[in-house]
């Protein structure tokens, strides 16, 4: 095999594969003018289109899209945050319900601190006011007492005096005041 | 075709089988191409044997009809409904955004909508960064195609224009419509796979550059290890040759597949108009309403597949990083 009658065949082969273009373009009409015609039409008329038929609302589109992106971003953050706060107001809740409670117990420990100290003192004053009641009375009792076998005594010595007729020296006047006393105290 | 070349075996001459291989699949492809065109004549023909008078097999769209001529630029029929098309979405964009809402309502919210759920089918399919980068042409192509494919069956698209009078003085035949479905001349829709052709390089090369480009095409796929690491790069080198045929061709497929559907349609509703006359009012409409599919599902092929052909250029594959 020579490398020539290749050469010769594929320029056969290219030869009718131009002529068989040339005349199928011929059949539908092909004229390079015209088609060089076409295709600057269309550049043209695309151009046209992407500057003042497809760019007003894909600028349109692209705000909105843009709007509604920011728009979902901005309800997310809205969101973390209601979140954030209402953890905190928890928080704060929390902390506040702990203190107040923590007051509470503080209080009523210190109430019932100061009800017993109270108490006490009451207590205490009100033993010290019997004390002295007690000893007011026990000093009222004798010296009624005292006062009352004096007066007892000199009864007896009265009557004494009366019933016998006679007159009772110093040393009878004693015993029987003393033995009056005796019998009052007795 | 005999060629000794294809009966000959050399074991050392793998370079040379591999420019064989690829001319051979170029023929195929060429031939699928011819195929093409074939069915795609079929079917203007198919549809020209309904009608019954011998000029009627021109009854088709006009394939070339330039109205002005700029020297290099020429407008032609279907360039001014392009721009009817494109003038007419501009100002309804414009007037459904001259005052936005945070509630959108009336226009604004069917263009908020048309454009919004366009964006996200995208972006489902292509992914987040890339329909950032390709939106504008993706949307042109969808909104577009879809747009002029409508358009196209509007009437007056196609029957009102110059021609030669019939002794009667009618026009059996618009020989140069004043407008013409868009999507029907083939320049247009090769135009547009070639934009895209030219687009998707770039985005390829931006993805990958120029060396992850050529690996991405070439490099072998998959973990292997010792002879069959060796044998995969082979098989990948040659799988990266018929990678690239099939890319050279999406030009082709697209702009074919889309002039074929919508010029088939429009000589199909020419054609049923024409079955019989006095039904001429009625027997189109069911096609009217295929048409309108016809015009939606063509423009989502086209977006479709030309948005999956940048998601599989562009994304990375494990150990192409």
């Amino acid at each position: 095999m020579t490398f020539t009658p290749l050469i010769a065949a594929e320029g056969g082969i290219v030869d009718s594969l131009v002529e068989s273009a040339q005349r199928t373009g011929e059949t539908f009409g092909f004229n390079a003018w015209l088609f060089f015609s076409q295709i600057i039409s269309f550049v043209i008329v695309a151009i046209l289109l992407q500057k003042f038929a497809y760019k007003p609302i894909l600028t349109v589109l692209e705000e909105r899209r843009k709007r509604i992106a920011d728009g979902l971003a901005n309800a997310d953050k809205i969101k973390q945050q209601l979140a954030e706060s209402e953890q905190r107001y928890q928080e704060i809740l929390t902390k506040a319900n702990t203190e107040a409670q923590k007051m509470i117990d503080e209080a009523r420990a210190s109430a019932a601190a100061v009800k017993e100290k109270e108490t006490q003192r009451a207590i205490g004053e009100a033993e010290q006011i019997l004390v002295k009641a007690r000893e007011a009375a026990a000093m009222e009792h004798t010296k009624m007492l005292a006062e009352l076998k004096r007066e007892v005594g000199r009864l007896v010595i009265g009557t004494t005096t009366k019933v016998t007729g006679k007159v009772l020296n110093a040393d009878d006047q004693k015993r029987l005041s003393e033995e009056a006393a005796r019998e009052v105290a007795a | 075709m005999h060629n000794p070349v294809f009966s000959t075996y050399s074991p050392t001459s793998i370079g040379r089988r591999l420019r064989l291989f690829v001319l051979s699949l170029l023929l195929f492809s060429s031939s699928g191409l011819g195929l093409l065109a074939s069915e795609a004549s079929h079917e203007v023909i198919s549809a020209s044997t309904h009608e019954t008078h011998a000029e009627h097999a021109h009854q088709g769209l006009t394939p070339n009809a330039p109205l002005i001529d700029l020297g290099i630029f020429k407008v032609t029929n279907s360039m001014i409904v392009t721009w009817i098309v494109a003038l007419g979405i501009i100002v309804f964009a414009q007037y459904a955004t001259r005052k936005i809402k945070d509630v959108p309502d009336g226009a604004q919210n069917f263009w908020e909508w048309l454009v919004e759920s366009l964006h996200d089918f995208l972006e489902s399919i292509i992914g987040h960064d890339l329909v950032k980068k390709t939106f504008w042409f993706f949307a042109t192509l969808f909104i577009f195609i879809l747009f002029t494919n409508w358009a196209g069956l509007i009437p007056g698209v196609g029957t009102i224009g110059w021609g030669v009078p019939n002794a009667q003085g009618g026009l059996d035949h618009i020989a140069r419509p004043l407008f013409r479905g868009v999507n029907a001349d083939l320049n247009m829709t090769l135009g547009m796979a070639t934009i895209f052709f030219a687009c998707w390089i770039v985005w390829a090369l931006q993805a990958n550059g120029p060396g992850g480009f050529v690996l991405h095409i070439f490099g072998p796929k998959g973990k292997t290890e010792g002879f069959m690491k060796a044998m995969m790069i082979v098989v990948f080198i040659l799988v990266g040759f018929l990678e690239i045929v099939s890319i050279m061709f999406r030009p082709v497929s697209l702009s074919f597949r889309l002039y074929g559907n919508v010029f088939a349609g429009e000589n199909m509703l020419e054609s049923m108009s024409n079955l019989v006359p006095s039904l001429s009012w009625l027997i189109p409409v069911p096609f009217y309403f295929m048409e309108l599919l016809v015009g939606l599902v063509q423009a989502l092929v086209f977006m479709l597949l030309t948005s999956v052909f940048t998601l599989l250029i562009c994304q990375h594959e494990e150990g192409h990083h």
